[in-house]
């Protein structure tokens, strides 16, 4: 199997000094490729740092990140940017979609980053949206569409991107259960069609759900198990 | 470059999500640029009609005389024709001698105004001969009746303008002459100001020899100029000047008897133009500073845009926006609402110039280079008011930044 994320004794540290927070403590973390990952932890527990750490939003007080062997964790902001906009599809809570945007620019977003033209754009978008059902709501904008439409165009947003990487914090923490199902479904065909994805969640319905689970609390790896729940469907 | 393109979309987006918020920022520069438009413009009109009116003037000239508590000598057709000879950078000179009367023409009878001078007088003005010629130093040594009318003098005294051939009789006191017309030239700003002068009827104008005026009068042209004005070739007033004053003292038998007194007079030259520039550009920097209160109000804007937006530009970063990606943004954010204030600005500038060149009486002449000039300021305006925040947008945290509200 090869590496696609290596996280090497890494610590996070907030505020150094006074009161400091150590969000992640010696976190050591190899994560192959076409894998489905959950991370599960109690509220504060490090999630969220670890994965901005592994998404590029941030990196580490100390301690290693290498991504796809390439050593990411002293790059400069243009760089992790750049590897953001290739290697990373991002599936927030907060869906953060750009409200003065329509589905289709928003999906476009990445895109245009990259510098593709309009026109494969504009392809590239519609097949996205079409993948995660939502080909008559591509001129809306997020606010008038449901929780649910909000958080597939965020997907198919990542989908667009054709990352290698998937990483989704709390993707259904806003939505209702019917809502969660059709997303996570969507996130299972993702991972099948090839890609790893790394969800984070506070569901344990939805972490028996991933081929991995990762236990973290206090910024240390408590366990790190393969599923024996796991199903293929 | 395609990406620029994308990147000054999502700015005119922005600008339009917010039309209000955007007009109000506009009209800081709206209203900078359209003051200082208008003063440019006006300022331009000015120099137009200050430079209308000494373009009687525009020869420069030397005033020559002879202070007659010294000496009783004066100047003579001989001594005039002596000094011509010795200063060949010299047009000519000329005495000035005013016939001032009645002038009746085929159709009607008008106040007249004659300057009797030499041919050189020709030099004086920058207005054309529209039919036939100026009289010759033949005329000027003949005494010849002739005479060279405006414009305006040849269609009140004759009806039409091609009035060469024509017979004035002019009446002065008790004197009669009559002078053939030989020329017409184009009004002066002497006749735009005779335009009214006597029962609400034009005084015409004309130049005839001065030989010819001092017969009218019965006068001895040997012993009547004690001024004379010589008139220039623009390229070397230097040389004349530096000569004239010796030249006439010797020609006229003067040396060293410190009766002859040389004074030049310019038109309007570049030093007056200079300083009706200079006066310009200050009041148009006074109100730039209207622009600079514009510009801060676009700072101020913008400062607040990038705080609102600070989760949309987060969203941006975690996406793959570079941080240059996000300044371009911002900056064009600006520059376009500056450049759409500017043609505002523009626009309303040019009316209210309009407005104030009519009602003051300048011509209203728009420089198009001014125009791009303008342009181009409002644009800067906005790039520069535009920086800082536009800077502190792009080096946003992207963790804070999607974290915030
Ligand atoms: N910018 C920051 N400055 C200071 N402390 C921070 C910052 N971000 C996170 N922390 C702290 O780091 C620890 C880990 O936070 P993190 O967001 O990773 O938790 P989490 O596991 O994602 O929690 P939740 O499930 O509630 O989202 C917390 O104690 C938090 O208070
Ligand atoms: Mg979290």
């Amino acid at each position: 199997m090869k590496k696609l994320v290596e996280i090497k004794d890494v610590c996070k540290i907030y505020n150094p000094g006074e009161n400091e927070v150590r969000a992640l403590n010696h976190v050591n973390l190899t994560i192959g490729e076409n894998e489905f990952v959950a991370i599960i932890g109690q509220s504060g527990s490090g999630k969220s740092t670890l994965m901005n750490m592994i998404g590029c939003l941030d990196i580490p007080t100390s301690g290693k990140y290498y991504l796809h062997g390439k050593d990411v964790s002293h790059m400069s902001d243009d760089e992790q940017s750049d590897i953001r906009n290739e290697e990373i599809g991002f599936i927030f809570q907060g869906f953060n979609l750009i409200q003065s945007l329509t589905a289709m620019e928003n999906v476009e977003l990445p895109l245009i980053y990259r510098g593709i033209g309009k026109r494969e754009r504009d392809r590239l978008a519609e097949v996205a949206l079409n993948s995660v059902g939502l080909e008559k709501r591509k001129n809306h904008r997020p606010n008038e569409m449901s929780g649910g439409q909000q958080q597939r165009v965020a997907i198919a947003r990542a989908i667009a991107q054709a990352p290698p990487i998937l990483l989704a914090d709390e993707p259904t923490g806003n939505l209702d259960s019917s809502s969660s199902k059709e997303i996570i479904k969507i996130i299972k065909r993702l991972y099948r069609e090839g890609r790893t994805v790394i969800v984070i969640t506070h569901d344990s319905g939805i972490a028996k759900q991933a081929k991995r689970i990762i236990t973290i609390s206090d910024g240390e790896i408590q366990s790190d198990i393969i599923n024996p729940d796991y199903k293929e469907d | 470059m395609g990406t620029i393109g994308e990147y000054i979309k999502s700015a005119i987006a922005s600008i339009k999500n917010n039309k209000g918020r955007s007009f109000l920022t506009m009209l800081g520069i709206i209203i900078g640029i359209a003051a200082v438009l208008t003063i440019l413009v006006i300022g331009d009109g000015l120099k137009a009609e200050a430079s209308g009116q000494m373009s009687s003037l525009e020869t420069t000239t030397i005033d020559i005389s002879i202070d007659l508590s010294k000496t009783d000598k004066c100047f003579t057709p001989a001594n005039m024709d002596a000094i011509e000879q010795s200063m060949n950078c010299i047009y000519g000179l000329s005495p000035q001698i005013t016939l001032y009367g009645t002038g009746k023409g085929r159709k009607a009878t008008y106040s007249i105004y004659l300057t009797g001078g030499s041919d050189v007088l020709s030099h004086s003005g920058s207005n054309k001969i529209l039919y036939g010629r100026y009289f010759t130093r033949d005329d000027v040594e003949a005494s010849n009746n002739v005479c060279v009318i405006s414009e305006t003098a040849a269609i009140n005294l004759f009806g039409y303008v091609n009035a060469i051939g024509e017979t004035i009789e002019i009446t002065s006191e008790d004197m009669t002459s009559e002078f053939t017309v030989v020329g017409v030239r184009e009004n002066t700003s002497l006749d735009k100001s005779y335009a009214t002068q006597v029962d609400d009827k034009p005084v015409l104008t004309g130049d005839i020899p001065y030989t010819a005026a001092a017969q009218a009068y019965n006068y001895d042209v040997n012993s009547l100029f004690t001024d004379v004005k010589a008139y220039l070739h623009e390229d070397n007033k230097d040389i004349a000047m530096s000569k004239m004053k010796s030249v006439v003292e010797n020609v006229t038998g003067l040396r060293g008897e410190d009766a002859v007194k040389v004074t030049a007079s310019y038109g309007m030259d570049e030093s007056t133009k200079n300083i009706l520039s200079v006066v310009t550009i200050v009041i148009a920097l006074i109100a730039s500073i209207s622009l600079i209160v514009g510009g801060i109000g676009v700072m101020n804007i913008m400062i607040v845009s990038v705080t609102e937006r600070t989760r949309e530009i987060g969203i941006r970063k975690s996406l793959g926006a570079r941080t240059s990606s996000i300044l371009v943004q911002f900056l064009a954010e600006a520059a376009i609402l500056t450049f759409t204030g500017g043609v505002f600005g523009i626009v309303l500038g040019l009316f209210f110039a309009k407005m104030l060149c009519t009602g003051i009486g300048f011509t209203f002449i728009v420089n198009p280079i001014l125009v791009i000039i303008v342009v181009g300021i409002s644009i800067s305006v906005g790039l520069f008011f535009g920086i800082y925040p536009a800077n502190r947008a792009s080096k946003l945290n992207p963790i804070d930044a999607l974290r915030s509200e």
